[in-house]
């Protein structure tokens, strides 16, 4: 991933690398070549590069894209019954350790549908337990 | 950096009601930074000021980008992407960023969103304090790195004035007494006998006496 880009236009005459503020800019001469170097943590992105380049060689714009870099990627642990996105498996695991016991895959919809349910089943059970005593009365 | 603040909405609302469409411009500079002048406050602002109960007729319509910096105008002219039938800019720029798309704009009005606030730094997460007022003629090395000019609510160079109360300005208990600050830190530094030196009267023609100052040799004039 480089953020500055020139064009074919350059003739590696290195002001930009005198002219950078930020010592962003460097250049290697080795193997009968040269690299200008750039380090983007060093770069604040003023300019003066593409200002002084006496070939019109340096590329701003690719510093203003509007792109998204992906910097991490994790796999996703997903609602058992309707497939939303919940967590990552990474984070269940610190989630389920702080807890102290495995989570149920259900997202907020599904885990209230899921205890009504059992609500229902219990308070059912409840009743057919207090009818058969009843009976046998 | 620069901190700005916004301006109140009904304020902006009013300097922009008789356009049509109204280009909205974050700086990705100091004020993002200050949390004022961003992308995101663009998106906001563009949002808030879309809703009708600000106008007394049609609101405009909005289209939000952001500029690197709006302070530089080789910049601005390269990079900066207006739609063709905006009618005006609101800026969320400091008054140097407004001013330098205003220049580099010919015909399109550029209006402030911003108020321009002070040059300072973050204290905590989210809280910006003035610590520099660009006199022009630092003084910090005989202050213990405390700035008398913009931190004591007087400018006293040779302080402090008898008003303040265990450790704080007279003028409210927020405020820190920076004489206070600068004898501390001169304590700690070893340094106190500095403190006994007096400040002569301090030369304010680099401040703003001959007017907007400039830094910097204009190569196209030699
Ligand atoms: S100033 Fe331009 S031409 Fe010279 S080395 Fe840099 S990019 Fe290449
Ligand atoms: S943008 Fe500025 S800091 Fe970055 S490489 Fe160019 S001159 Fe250096």
């Amino acid at each position: 991933m480089s953020y500055f880009v020139v064009s074919d236009n350059c003739n590696g005459c290195l002001s930009c690398v005198e002219n950078c503020p930020a010592n962003a800019l460097s250049y290697e001469d080795a193997d009968g070549k040269r690299t200008i170097l750039h380090n983007m943590a060093r770069c604040v992105r003023c300019a003066n590069c593409w200002r002084v380049c006496p070939q019109e060689a340096i590329q701003f714009q690719h510093f203003l894209e509007n792109r998204w870099d992906a910097v991490i990627q994790l796999g996703l642990v997903y609602c058992s019954v309707c497939g939303e996105p919940l967590y990552t498996a990474a984070q269940e695991k610190t989630l389920s350790g702080n807890m102290g016991r495995p989570l149920e895959h259900l997202c907020p919809k599904h885990k209230s549908a899921d205890f009504a349910a059992r609500q229902a089943l219990f308070l059912k059970k409840k009743q057919s337990n207090r009818e058969t005593q009843h009976d046998r009365r | 950096m620069i901190v700005a603040e916004l301006k109140p909405i009904d304020e902006i609302a009013e300097s922009i009601s008789h356009f049509k469409k109204v280009a909205i411009v974050a700086c990705g500079g100091c004020v993002s930074i200050c949390l004022t002048g961003g992308a995101n406050n663009a998106d906001a602002l563009a949002r808030e000021l879309a809703h009708p109960r600000h106008y007394q007729s049609l609101p405009p319509v909005f289209d939000t980008t952001t500029i690197q910096r709006q302070c530089e105008k080789d910049f601005v002219n390269a990079f900066l992407n207006i739609p063709p039938d905006a009618d005006a800019i609101l800026s969320l720029a400091c008054g140097a960023g407004v001013q330098t798309v205003a220049e580099a704009m010919e015909t399109l009005p550029v209006i402030p969103a911003l108020n321009t606030s002070f040059l300072g730094s973050l204290d905590a997460p989210g809280i910006w304090r003035e610590k520099c007022q660009g006199c022009g003629n630092c003084l910090l090395a005989f202050t213990g790195g405390i700035c008398p000019v913009s931190r004591c609510a007087k400018h006293l160079l040779n302080g402090p004035c008898g008003g303040s109360k265990n450790g704080k300005c007279e003028i409210g208990e927020d405020t820190d007494c920076a004489w206070q600050l600068i004898i501390d830190r001169l304590k700690v530094l070893g340094r106190l006998d500095e403190y006994e030196k007096l400040f002569p009267l301090k030369d304010w023609s680099t401040d703003r006496g001959k007017g907007p100052r400039v830094q910097g040799v204009d190569r196209t004039k030699t």
